[in-house]
Parts: C-alpha cells; sequence; structure tokens
C-alpha cells in the first residue's frame, strides 16, 4: 500500500524534519486500518497467572476476591519497547541521483520512525556515526525526547568512511535495556563483517532490522558513455565504461545485496533494502511488523 | 576547375579550431562523484576507444563543414564545354533601321521585305530576335510591325544593345543589318560600333547610292511678338550633295501661305532667307517655313515653329514710398527694348496693400523698407504657386534685418565711397548675364550682405559679397540683387550692361526665358520641376493624348518622339504650342563609307572565325550552391551527434 504523503520526492520540499515526520506517520497511519494491537498505552491487554517473582502491585485483587487465584493485569503500556536508531551519516550517503539524496531518505525514515515510536509512548535514541560517533541520544520517552532527537538527525551531516566496529562496540556500553535497533546505512562494507560486529547486539536480547538505503543509480547505473567516477569516502577515482556498470557492476551489487540480506537473515536479524526512489511506507510497515512481534 | 573568390580560401585558416578542440586540446571528462567505487573494476581501454571514435566523427564533420564554408564562399566552377558556334545555336538579330531618312521613297518597305527573306534563311534550330532601331532600338514581335520614325537612326546605340542582348543571350549572335547606312548615322568614337565577340555582321543597304537633298535646315524666329510688323524671321534652306538650284521658299501660317521668297542655293550650300513681318492673330500660331525642293525626299522640306503674338505683358515694381529713382531707371530700361514685351506699374510700397500679384509676370521691389504683411504674404503665395520676384536691396531695405519672401537675414550694409568694389565673379550661365557684355568697371558703393542660404549666387563683388542671389521657392524663384537701381548705391545703370541684365532678367522672371521655340526629335520636354502635382496635359501631333491621366501628374519629361506641334497645357493655365522638327542630319543621305562597314563587320569576326574552325568554347559552371547545399547536410548532421554527445554528457 502505498501513501500519497509518503513520495520521498515530495518530502523533499517540506522544510523541517518534525513536520516531514509528522506528515509521514499521520499519512501513514490514516491508510491503516484500526487495530487491536496499536493504541495508547494504559488499555487493559490480557490476564496473566502469578509467578513468584511478579510484582504484586499488578496483582488484580478483584478476581483474587472471587477466584481466590492471583492474576497479573497487563496493560499495554507495559508493552513499551526501546528504539535505538543508528544512523549512517558517512561520506557515502550523501550521494543521490535525484532529488531525495540517500542522507535525506535516511533522516526522512529515522524522524519518521523516532515520530512513530513517541506516538506510542516507546523510548527513542539515536547513534549518529561513519567511522566514529558523530552523536548519541540515549533512549527516552520523556518530553522533548522527539524534539531532541529530530534535532540531532536534521544535523546529521555526511562526514568520512563508514566502519562498523568502532560504533556498535561503543553502543553496546550504553544499550542497557532490550529493544529494538535499526539501522539505517548504506552497508557498503563486506557483509561478512557487518554481521558479526551486530551479532552481540542479537544476542543481547535486540531485535534489529536493518535498513540498507541505496540509490536507484547505484542498484542499477545508467551511463551512456564512460565516465569517471570519484569515490565520495576515499576519494579515488575511475574510469568505467557504460558495459561493465550495465554488466559485472549489477552483478557484484546484487550479490551484495543479496549476502547482506541472508547473512543478516541467518543471524535473525530483518533486512530491508530500501531504494531512495521508492516511498517511505515500507520501511515504516518492516518497523511496526517488527515492533508488534516483540509486544 | 577554379575558383571566382580564391581568396575566401583563407578561410581554411578555420580549420585549425577543430584540429585544436579534439586532437591537440586534452580531453577533460568531468569527474562523477559516486558513493562507493566497491563494486568497480577499471575499464579504461573500451571508453577511451569508444570517445576517440565519437570524437573523431565529430571532428571529421566540423572539419568538413568549415572546409565547405570556405569552398562555397570562393565560389568554385569548372569549364563545361560549349557547343562550337558553327554547329551550335545561334541567335539571329533582324535590325531594321525605321529612321526619319528610311522614308525617303520605299526604302522602309525594302528593308522589311529583305528582313524577311533573310529570316526565311535562319536555320531551324537557331533563335531570331527583331529590332527596330533610329536614336533608341525596340525589340518587336514581327518585321510587318515596324513603324517608320522621325527620329535620327544610331549605329552606336544598335551595337550597343547587340552587346548586351548577346551578353544575356551566352550565345553567337549573327545580325543582319537593313538600313540606308548613312554617314551621319555612323558614331564620332569608332570604338562605340563595336560588336560583341563571336558574332558576325551583315550588311542589307536599301541605298546604293548618294541621292541630292534640298532640307529647311533651321528657323530664327521670336518665340513672342507685339508687334506683326516687328517681326522678324530668318529661315536656312541646305542642299545636301546637290547642285546650284534656285529655290522657292514659304512662310505658312496656320497652313495658309503669308509670303514666298526665292533663294539661291549654292552647290550643296546654304542659304538664308528672310520674312519681315508675320499678320499672326493674338495668341499661339502653327508656323511653317517650306521650301519646293523638288527633290525624291520631301519629308525634310518644311521646318514646323510656332509663335505668340500677345499684348505687353505688365510688371510690377513696388518702390519706396520717398525714393522712385531705382524704379524709373528699371523702367526705362525694360521699355528700352526694340520689342517692349512688358509694360510696367511702378506703385509705391504704401500703395501695394490691396495689389494682387497674379496678374503680373513679375513683381519688383525696389529697395523696400517695410512691407504691408497682407501684400507680403499674397507675394509669398505668388512666387510658390509660380510667380517670380526680384528683389533689390538698399538702405531702404537694409533696416528690415529680413529680405520679404526670399526669408534669409540681412547682415551689414557696407558704404565706401572712397573704394568702391567691383564685380570679381559672375556665373556667365546664369539667365540674367548670358549676353556677352561684361561687367568690368561698374562700381558698387553700398552692398547689403545677405545669407544665401540654399540660393545660388550668381555674382559676387570684389569682398566677396553675394550680389545676385537666384532661390527656387515652391514653384517660383526669387531673384536678391543685393544692391540698389538708382544710381545712388552704385553706377550699374550708367553702364551698358544694365538695359542687357534688366530685360534677361525680366525674360527669365516671366518664363519666357524657358520658351525654348523649337526642339528635334528625340529631346526631352521638361513638364515639371518639382514632385507630383496637378496634370500636364499634351497633346501630340497626331491629336491624342501623349500620357496617361497617371502620367500627367507624376512625369517631369516628355520624349518629343514625333516631329509636328505638342500643345501643352501646364498648371498653370499656360498654353504651349512645342514645335518638334526631325534632326537635319538625316536630311544628309550620304552613304556610309565602304571601309568604315568592313571595319565594323571585323570588330566580331575574330571570335566568330575561332568559333567556326571548331574550337569549343568554355562556360564556367558555378559549384557553389551545391558545396552550400552540402555544407548544410554536413552541418545537420554535425548537430544531431553532437548533440546527442551533449546531452549524453548531461545523462553521465
Amino acid at each position: 500500500m502505498s501513501q500519497r504523503f509518503l513520495d520521498p520526492a515530495v518530502l523533499a520540499s517540506i522544510s523541517g524534519l518534525d513536520l516531514v515526520a509528522k506528515t509521514v506517520v499521520q499519512g501513514f497511519i490514516a491508510g491503516l486500518h484500526r487495530s487491536p494491537d496499536f493504541g495508547f498505552s494504559q488499555e487493559f491487554a490480557e490476564y496473566r497467572a502469578y509467578t513468584p517473582g511478579d510484582d504484586l502491585r499488578h496483582v488484580d485483587w478483584n478476581v483474587f476476591a472471587r477466584t481466590e487465584r492471583c492474576y497479573l493485569k497487563r496493560y499495554h503500556g507495559e508493552t513499551n519497547t526501546q528504539l535505538m536508531i543508528l544512523l549512517d551519516a558517512s561520506a557515502s550517503m550523501a550521494y543521490g541521483s535525484h532529488a531525495v539524496g540517500k542522507l535525506d531518505y535516511a533522516r526522512y525514515l529515522a524522524a519518521s520512525l523516532c515520530y512513530l515510536a513517541n506516538e506510542q509512548r516507546d523510548l527513542a535514541g539515536l547513534v549518529v556515526f561513519d567511522e566514529q560517533v558523530k552523536n548519541y541520544l540515549a533512549p527516552s520517552a520523556r518530553h522533548g525526547q522527539l524534539f531532541r532527537l529530530l534535532h540531532a538527525i536534521e544535523n546529521a551531516e555526511a562526514g568520512t568512511r563508514t566502519d562498523f566496529t568502532l560504533p556498535f562496540h561503543h553502543l553496546q556500553q550504553f544499550l542497557r535495556r532490550h529493544g529494538l535497533v535499526v539501522v539505517i546505512s548504506d552497508f557498503y562494507e563486506d557483509p561478512g563483517r557487518i554481521i558479526p560486529v551486530l551479532e552481540p547486539l542479537k544476542f543481547r536480547g535486540n531485535d534489529i532490522i536493518l535498513f540498507h538505503i541505496l540509490d536507484p543509480q547505484e542498484i542499477a547505473p545508467a551511463f551512456r558513455q564512460p565516465v569517471l567516477l570519484v569515490d565520495m569516502e576515499s576519494r579515488d577515482s575511475l574510469e568505467v565504461s557504460p558495459d561493465y556498470a550495465r554488466g559485472e557492476y549489477r552483478e557484484k551489487i546484487d550479490a551484495h545485496i543479496e549476502a547482506l540480506g541472508a547473512k543478516a537473515k541467518g543471524a535473525g536479524m530483518d533486512y530491508f533494502l530500501m531504494n531512495t526512489g521508492r516511498p517511505l511506507d515500507e520501511g515504516l510497515r518492516e518497523y511496526l511488523s517488527v515492533r508488534q512481534g516483540r509486544m | 576547375m577554379g575558383f571566382l573568390s580564391p581568396w575566401f580560401l583563407a578561410g581554411l585558416a578555420a580549420l585549425s579550431l577543430p584540429l585544436w578542440l579534439h586532437l591537440l586540446r586534452r580531453h577533460r571528462s568531468n569527474p562523477l562523484p559516486f558513493s562507493s567505487l566497491m563494486f568497480f573494476e577499471r575499464r579504461t581501454q573500451s571508453s577511451i576507444k569508444h570517445r576517440r571514435l565519437h570524437y573523431l566523427l565529430l571532428y571529421a564533420l566540423r572539419t568538413a563543414l568549415l572546409a565547405l564554408l570556405a569552398l562555397a564562399f570562393a565560389n568554385p566552377y569548372f569549364e563545361s564545354a560549349r557547343a562550337p558556334a558553327a554547329g551550335g545555336r545561334k541567335l539571329t538579330l533582324l535590325a531594321v533601321d525605321n529612321s526619319f531618312s528610311m522614308r525617303q521613297g520605299d526604302r522602309l518597305e525594302r528593308a522589311k521585305r529583305m528582313a524577311l527573306a533573310a529570316a526565311a534563311r535562319v536555320a531551324p534550330q537557331n533563335r531570331v530576335q527583331v529590332l527596330a532601331f533610329a536614336s533608341q532600338v525596340q525589340m518587336v514581335d514581327a518585321v510587318q510591325a515596324i513603324q517608320p520614325t522621325d527620329a535620327q537612326s544610331s549605329y552606336a546605340e544598335l551595337a550597343r544593345a547587340v552587346r548586351s542582348v548577346a551578353q544575356s543571350a551566352r550565345m553567337p549572335v549573327e545580325v543582319h543589318l537593313f538600313s540606308d547606312m548613312q554617314r551621319t548615322s555612323l558614331p564620332s568614337n569608332f570604338a562605340d560600333l563595336r560588336l560583341p565577340e563571336g558574332s558576325t555582321l551583315t550588311v542589307h543597304a536599301v541605298a546604293d547610292r548618294r541621292l541630292p537633298n534640298f532640307a529647311v535646315e533651321n528657323v530664327n524666329a521670336p518665340r513672342r511678338f507685339v508687334d506683326p510688323r516687328k517681326v522678324r524671321i530668318q529661315a536656312t534652306v541646305a542642299g545636301y550633295g546637290t547642285d546650284p538650284a534656285t529655290r522657292r521658299v514659304s512662310l505658312l501660317l496656320e497652313g495658309k501661305e503669308q509670303a514666298s521668297k526665292t533663294v539661291e542655293v549654292p552647290a550643296g550650300g546654304r542659304a538664308t532667307v528672310e520674312f519681315l513681318s508675320l499678320e499672326a492673330s493674338h495668341g499661339l500660331s502653327r508656323c511653317e517655313i517650306r521650301t519646293d525642293s523638288g527633290d525624291a525626299f520631301p519629308d525634310d522640306d518644311r521646318y514646323y515653329f510656332s509663335v505668340e503674338r500677345s499684348e505687353p505683358r505688365r510688371a510690377l515694381v513696388v518702390h519706396d514710398d520717398r525714393d522712385a529713382r531705382g524704379a524709373l531707371y528699371f523702367r526705362t530700361a525694360l521699355e528700352a527694348a526694340a520689342d517692349a514685351a512688358f509694360s510696367v506699374d511702378a506703385i509705391p510700397a504704401g500703395a501695394a496693400a490691396g495689389v494682387s500679384p497674379e496678374k503680373y509676370a513679375f513683381v519688383v521691389l525696389s529697395d523696400v523698407g517695410r512691407l504691408n504683411a497682407a501684400f507680403e504674404e499674397a507675394l509669398g503665395k505668388y512666387v510658390h504657386s509660380g510667380g517670380s520676384l526680384l528683389v533689390a536691396l538698399g538702405p531702404g531695405a537694409a533696416p528690415a534685418k529680413r529680405v520679404p519672401v526670399f526669408d534669409e537675414p540681412i547682415g551689414e550694409t557696407r558704404y565706401t565711397a572712397e573704394a568702391p568694389e567691383t564685380v570679381s565673379w559672375m556665373n556667365p550661365a546664369h539667365p540674367s548675364m548670358s549676353g556677352a557684355v561684361r561687367w568690368d568697371g561698374i562700381r558698387f558703393y553700398r552692398a547689403v550682405k545677405v545669407n544665401p542660404g540654399k540660393a545660388q549666387v550668381a555674382a559676387r563683388l570684389s569682398d566677396e559679397t553675394p550680389l545676385l542671389l537666384d532661390k527656387r521657392m515652391g514653384e517660383g524663384r526669387v531673384l536678391v540683387f543685393a544692391s540698389t537701381f538708382d544710381n545712388i548705391s552704385n553706377d550699374f545703370p550708367l553702364h551698358t550692361a544694365f538695359v542687357p541684365f534688366v530685360q534677361q532678367t525680366a525674360q527669365y522672371l516671366s518664363g519666357m526665358e524657358h520658351d525654348q521655340q523649337h526642339f528635334r526629335v528625340g529631346a526631352y520636354l521638361e513638364l515639371r520641376a518639382g514632385g507630383p502635382g496637378a496634370a500636364v496635359e499634351v497633346l501630340e501631333p497626331g491629336g491624342k493624348r501623349a500620357l496617361s491621366l497617371e502620367e500627367s501628374t507624376r512625369a517631369k519629361n516628355l520624349l518629343l518622339a514625333s516631329a509636328g506641334f505638342y500643345d501643352v497645357r501646364r498648371p498653370s493655365g499656360r498654353h504651349e504650342l512645342v514645335a518638334v522638327n526631325p534632326d537635319r542630319r538625316e536630311s544628309d543621305l550620304d552613304l556610309a563609307p565602304r571601309e568604315a562597314l568592313d571595319l565594323w563587320r571585323k570588330t566580331g569576326e575574330g571570335q566568330a572565325a575561332a568559333a567556326a574552325e571548331g574550337e569549343t568554347e568554355r562556360k564556367p559552371v558555378t559549384l557553389w550552391w551545391y558545396v552550400l547545399a552540402l555544407g548544410a547536410v554536413v552541418a545537420a548532421a554535425e548537430s544531431v551527434i553532437g548533440n546527442r554527445h551533449l546531452s549524453e554528457a548531461r545523462d553521465a
């Protein structure tokens, strides 16, 4: 289901990331059917039998009086989760062959996720990284957190080259609560090196979603004549013929995407390829499905 | 193969531009940023080959375009072989003389018969063009359509027309000339008879010997007269190749004989006869001098002229209220003429207010100070509608600071009794001073300096002061004399030059000077000096209108093509009878020398003989159009490929 508000080119014309996020999420929500699994937290969800160690404050004493059995009353509010967004701001993310660059697209996606999390009273945090951690906002559901997040996302500028190792090791020290970890990156790295870096987070009980942001020109370059390409991270240059771009390159990038998806799946992570030429709602839908699975 | 404008080949130097652009200048690709080269590998060889091929094609097209442009401007040509003249097509020109002398006997009819016979002998592949020539050459559709004229024949004009036709036709020309071969038709400069290259001339003479001929060569009669008893008409009778003879000469008025005399004409000479009265009625009269020549060419035994008997024409002299001396001298000089054609009304300036200038032949302002405004305005209209004005300036007129009607400022006024000025320069061609009497010794003590403006200066004093100014204003004219006629500012009235000056000026101002008595056939009559205006009606000798309605309002001149009387009515109401006579050179029926005709034939024979020997003539065929068309095709191809190249660069 595509939403008319989620066209990236339209979003690019909206000034202010908060407005972009609000437009995306509300447009997306308006297109969904009403769901019992979705709503404000303090609503009754279910009863669960008391097990030793449960907090006695949650015991429904009325039920105990009628049945002499201890049941715990559970609310949606207790299903809140923690969303941690890892936004890649390496130099390669600055690429864009049309109105919306990869970093812009990643910003919209991150902002929309933050907005959605805020609507659900989820804790949300942010790590902006390239080869270093450039910005870190600890997960929180406090008032004003959304605007801090949006401000940090808006200020994320393309930096140097990508290196997952250092930032993820750094992140493991801060993540104390299990939750959702969303990695938004173009993943220009060997999948065999990316997944092992992320696996410790998975082992610690986090659900991990990899949003692989790629420009249409990166997926299927259409050069009509030989061009001199300059690597935006290393500044290396290379003269590339159209034949190669049409043939071998596409095979290699397809193999890379496939390998990354397969390894992510093998490690229990969700992988989602996001073409910046397509609407954002697919990314949001992926996030929601994973989040509901955690409730 | 050659170039008609080879200096444009210098444009080939522009070929260095694409050479530098494509081969010498190092090509630099615009680097294209890309997110990562992780999956790319170097493939330079194929790309360079591709680019080189691409650029070489563009280079070739651009070089070809510049070269073709330079070639097109250089106008390349090749010489195509033209068919030999003898075996190829020719243009046969049948030139029939229809001048006045061809009216003798049946000369014209014989010429036409001979032309028809010549036309019948022309080879079928040749083109035939019939020309009728006298003083001008006309192309006619058929020999039978040729009519006799009164014009003089000119072989030079015929040769010029043949050269022009040959240049247009681009083929050998064969001229057949049918004429009485008059000696007087040959030009003074033999080079004018030059025939075009490759042409032949065949002369078909319709006269084989010189015929003796008498003709009235000229008539000298007054254009206008007042007293019939004072008229003096002189006629000259000439004999061409004649023996001494006595001839009777008659004066005819409106077709009726008025007087006749006999005259002895010497062998091949001239005799003059004089008639001393002409009892013509008032107005215009058609007159004719006729002689009973008894020769074979009676058409030239008469000579037309016209006269006008009129009352003396009135002239108005306006003088200063206190000084009439200038008017007195002017009037006396004007009335001193043998045939006083003017009567002078002299009035003081103060009495001029109600006077209408239109009824006067001309008006003289003799040192008048201040003019009545209404009279000055009337004078201005009078001049612009064709009237004439003479303004004499002296101490009375100088304070006005402006010459009336003439409308130019008056400068300083000089008075030098001790060292008077004299006339240092005068235009002898000006009608007022055309007589032989010089103005030496006339002393000018006072002269008024006037800015000439657009006026013509006819005389100057020794201090460069313009003495006589002539300016055309509208249809009329104004003369300004920068001194007076009163024998005070100068002693001009005491000199013999004064009376001729006054009389000639009066004739000039009244328009009599322009009235030429008679014209020759082929001359032009001036109808108007300015632009289009009121219609001038002209009736030909045959009584037909000579001009269409539009021509009558626009034509400035009229070709007098026929002998006889042209009846002209001008917009001012003036009626004229213009007598036109054939050129009397046509009366001399002497034949052109055979040697001259042989030489004339040879002017085009050399090339004709060469052509007859079968030498092929080369004809240049220019190729610039084809080269330019090819250049356009190359330019289009260059645009397509260049645009494709640019769009690919943009896409990349």
